[in-house]
């Protein structure tokens, strides 16, 4: 027992020198998951396009439509920044990106109220990005439905129904809608607790590749490792180099799940333990599968940079934060579960924006011990594997010296 | 100058051939990328969503709403639950995306002519999964709602469309420009494609030139373009750059042909920015692969440096909605002015006379090419005058 901590603290003071040796290892395992987190949430402090410039053609000029227009004006959302005349001069507003969205009153708008018909309001919108969509889309609601509830309560005076029998009328069942855990249907409050867990995996997962290609690139990945240890006991190996990186992030993790999602007042409902006690199986499946895929493909210290991009997005996108899980292909569904970034963004999301107890995150929770305990064994096994065959390589080698040695002295015998 | 920038050129293609490994892993990410997001994004919207009931009433109304509700497009009732926790819970698992609440007396109440309350409740901690939900929830309120009312109207003796105007008296009639089906496979990959190869195109520039300085052949490959920085760097670029625009180009003409994305403008616009696209990432990574000698710390930094600018492209949550500073930041990124135009291209088709400005952007990142050259000059003359200064020291 004692051997086998003295072993586990041999490793792990051989990976505490390398980690803090190592400007690039530094600069990725402590200065990106602190500033990222920041910069991000500063970024997506405006959680939502406010006053967003529309353009309004008014072709009915009537009390009617006026008074649409005041209210559209009146909502959060949007902002009439332009009157136009025609709705050509408001497509050229458009196509220079004055303004997002089109509100057109035809003629007949004024009219058609007057004759108790539906009257129309034509929508134009820009769909470069959907966030321009969705702004013009609440904000034209919200009037739509007040408007509706004035208008409907007139012709029903105008039937001759009294107050209350009216309002019944009008609304035989009343719908109730109620947000839940993102009331202001925000970018910041959902992407945000997916781009921590993202954040922590991409940096852990790129620091440990990092290490492991040094090691690999200097050929020095065997002399890392105490003589003793290279032929049983490996796992001590593994053991103290995941204690090493553990003990680096979960402060880290206290920062970026608990303490700036409070500065930035994201939703954030979990309690700090059941974080804390849901980030354990987390870190440890991300740091054994970062060991696993270094010691597996990664030969040189810079090259794994060049494949992290497109790896980040696709574990964004897999993630099903985006694309929900059930309506992924799926084929990608269980790929996506080679990954601890799925179940630990599914699982801290639930936690801390949804507020979800440890009991209901089960199926997450569980996959995270079992990723990190399959991963463990494959990075234990590929490391023995190499050590195996690098000693093979050297008896074949340290044979055929001796066998030329052998033959160069029976030369010089002759 | 052509003698000069041929022979890097030759030297580098035969690097490439000696050590293909980067060059393939880059075109496979690609195209593992490319087929991802089309298979992903393949129905254009998510389809099915789960949502639940709570029926509390039990009636046969509560039943017709269910059935109701599973006949609506976007969603189907995945469970029924008798109380409110059971179903919060199913939320908080993730396994419903809204429930509608029918409280008990639904029914009576309705027969008694007080309105009663029906609750919705959307989970939109998933953004798109719960806006969709409640899109096709509210309107199947609405349309259920409408139904009662009609019946009602009808007994009255009114005609249809008296009926219509009564019940609706006003209506949008929405024209989505650019995007008329909201496809979100159409507004992902557009975007998302270029992004990523701009991305890697940066890193790979950053790459090849870190891995000079690591492998200590800087002097070897200068030698070759006579010592001359920017004729070296532009030698060393060209094999990239025609790749990485090859690969846009076909990523874009798969996209706007057989995929069958709308494009409003003209392709000769969309293969200009294109270009110029990827000239301006491969300047950028230049710039920082010279101007940080360190190899390590180039990769690094070229990496933070990027990974920012999916967001502010603009093309999830508008720039323009971003806090001032990251506004005007947003103006170093490529990608940027690439998006700009491609939604003036695509979406809006205006032509040259607009899109001009952003193409003079994307050109004017050249200068960070001619910077970095002379950075690199910088250093070389730098490092000749210390080792100079060295051997005289040795020889004293």
């Amino acid at each position: 027992m004692i051997n086998t901590l003295r072993d586990i603290w041999t490793v792990f003071s051989i990976e505490v020198r390398r980690v803090f040796g190592d400007r690039m290892v530094l600069l990725i395992f402590f200065l990106a998951p602190i500033l990222y987190p920041v910069i991000f949430c500063y970024l997506y402090h405006n959680e939502n396009v406010e006053n967003m410039a529309v353009a309004v053609v008014d072709e009915s000029r009537s009390a009617d439509s006026k008074r649409f227009i005041h209210k559209l004006d009146a909502t959060p959302e949007l902002t009439v920044a332009y009157r136009c005349s025609n709705l050509g001069e408001a497509h050229q507003l458009m196509n220079d990106h004055e303004v997002r969205s089109i509100f057109y009153f035809p003629k007949d708008f004024s009219s058609r109220l007057a004759e108790m018909r539906t009257a129309r309001v034509i929508v134009f919108s820009d769909m470069s990005s959907f966030y321009f969509y969705k702004a013009a889309l609440t904000g034209g609601n919200a009037v739509l439905i007040d408007e509706m509830h004035t208008i409907e309560l007139q012709r029903y005076e105008q039937a001759g129904l009294t107050d209350e029998e009216a309002i019944i009328q009008m609304q035989p069942v009343v719908m109730e809608n109620t947000t839940l855990f993102n009331p202001t249907g925000g970018y910041g409050s959902f992407f945000l607790p997916c781009l921590m867990i993202l954040v922590l995996h991409q940096t852990i997962f790129l620091g440990i590749c990092i290490l492991t290609g040094d090691a690999n690139e200097n050929r020095k990945s065997l002399r890392l490792i105490p003589s003793h240890l290279r032929r049983k006991s490996i796992q001590r190996v593994t053991v103290g180099r995941a204690l090493c990186y553990l003990l680096i992030y979960v402060p880290l993790c206290i920062l970026d799940l608990w303490f700036i999602p409070r500065w930035f007042h994201l939703p954030q409902l979990g309690n700090l333990y059941t974080i804390l006690i849901f980030c354990l199986p987390f870190l440890l499946a991300v740091i054994f599968f970062g060991m696993t895929v270094g010691n597996l493909v990664v030969r040189q210290k810079i090259s794994p940079m060049l494949c992290f991009v497109f790896f980040s997005l696709m574990l964004f996108f897999v993630s099903g934060m985006v694309w929900p899980q059930e309506s992924m292909p799926r084929f990608w569904y269980h790929f996506s579960y080679l990954f601890p970034s799925t179940p630990g963004v599914q699982g801290f999301v639930k936690i801390a924006s949804m507020g979800a107890p440890l009991s209901e995150v089960r199926n997450d929770y569980m996959a995270l011990w079992l990723q990190a305990a399959v991963y463990f064994s494959a990075s234990t096994l590929i490391l023995s594997a190499k050590l195996f065959l690098r000693r093979r390589k050297n008896i074949i080698i340290h044979n055929l010296r001796q066998r030329r040695q052998m033959y160069l002295e029976a030369q010089y015998k002759r | 100058m052509k003698q000069s920038v041929l022979r890097v050129l030759y030297r580098e293609l035969r690097r490439i051939w000696l050590n293909p490994r980067y060059f393939i892993i880059m075109t496979l990410g690609i195209a593992f990328t490319f087929v991802f997001f089309s298979t992903i994004t393949k129905e254009g919207q998510p389809k099915r969503l789960s949502v639940a009931v709570v029926d509390m009433d039990g009636s046969y109304l509560s039943r017709r709403i269910c059935h109701e509700i599973n006949a609506t497009p976007g969603v189907k009732v995945a469970a029924v639950y008798n109380n409110h926790t059971e179903a919060r819970k199913a939320m908080q698992r993730g396994d419903i995306f809204a429930f509608y609440e029918i409280p008990k007396g639904t029914y009576n109440d309705l027969l008694q002519f007080r309105s009663p309350h029906f609750v919705l409740y959307v989970n939109s901690a998933y953004m798109l999964a719960g806006t969709l939900s409640y899109k096709q929830l509210a309107t199947m309120g609405m349309l259920a709602t409408g139904a009662v009312q009609r019946e009602v109207y009808r007994k009255k003796g009114y005609n249809d469309e008296q009926i219509m105007g009564l019940i609706q008296p006003i209506e949008y009639d929405t024209r989505n420009i650019g995007n008329p089906w909201i496809n979100y496979g159409n507004y992902l990959m557009t975007t998302l494609i270029p992004a990523v190869i701009a991305f890697l195109v940066l890193m790979h520039t950053a790459y090849v030139i870190a891995r000079e300085r690591q492998e200590k052949t800087v002097k070897s490959w200068l030698r070759r373009a006579g010592n001359n920085t920017l004729y070296a760097l532009i030698g060393k670029m060209i094999p990239y750059t025609v790749w990485y625009t090859l690969l846009c180009l076909l990523a874009n003409l798969i996209m706007f042909g057989p995929m069958g994305f709308p494009l409003e403008g003209s392709w000769m616009l969309l293969v200009v920015s294109s270009i110029l696209l990827i000239f301006a990432a491969q300047c950028a990574g230049c710039f920082i692969a010279c101007a940080i000698p360190d190899p390590p710390l180039t990769m690094g930094i070229s990496a933070l440096y990027s990974a920012m600018s999916f967001s502010l492209s603009g093309f999830s949550f508008p720039v323009e909605s971003m806090p001032r500073f990251f506004y005007s930041f947003s103006w170093l990124y490529p990608i940027r002015h690439y998006f700009r135009n491609f939604s003036d291209i695509a979406i809006y088709g205006n032509g040259f006379s607009i899109c001009w400005p952003r193409l003079c952007a994307l050109m004017a990142f050249g200068i960070l090419l001619i910077l970095g050259a002379y950075l690199l000059h910088w250093q070389q003359m730098r490092e000749k005058r210390l080792s100079v200064q060295h051997v005289k020291t040795d020889v004293l």
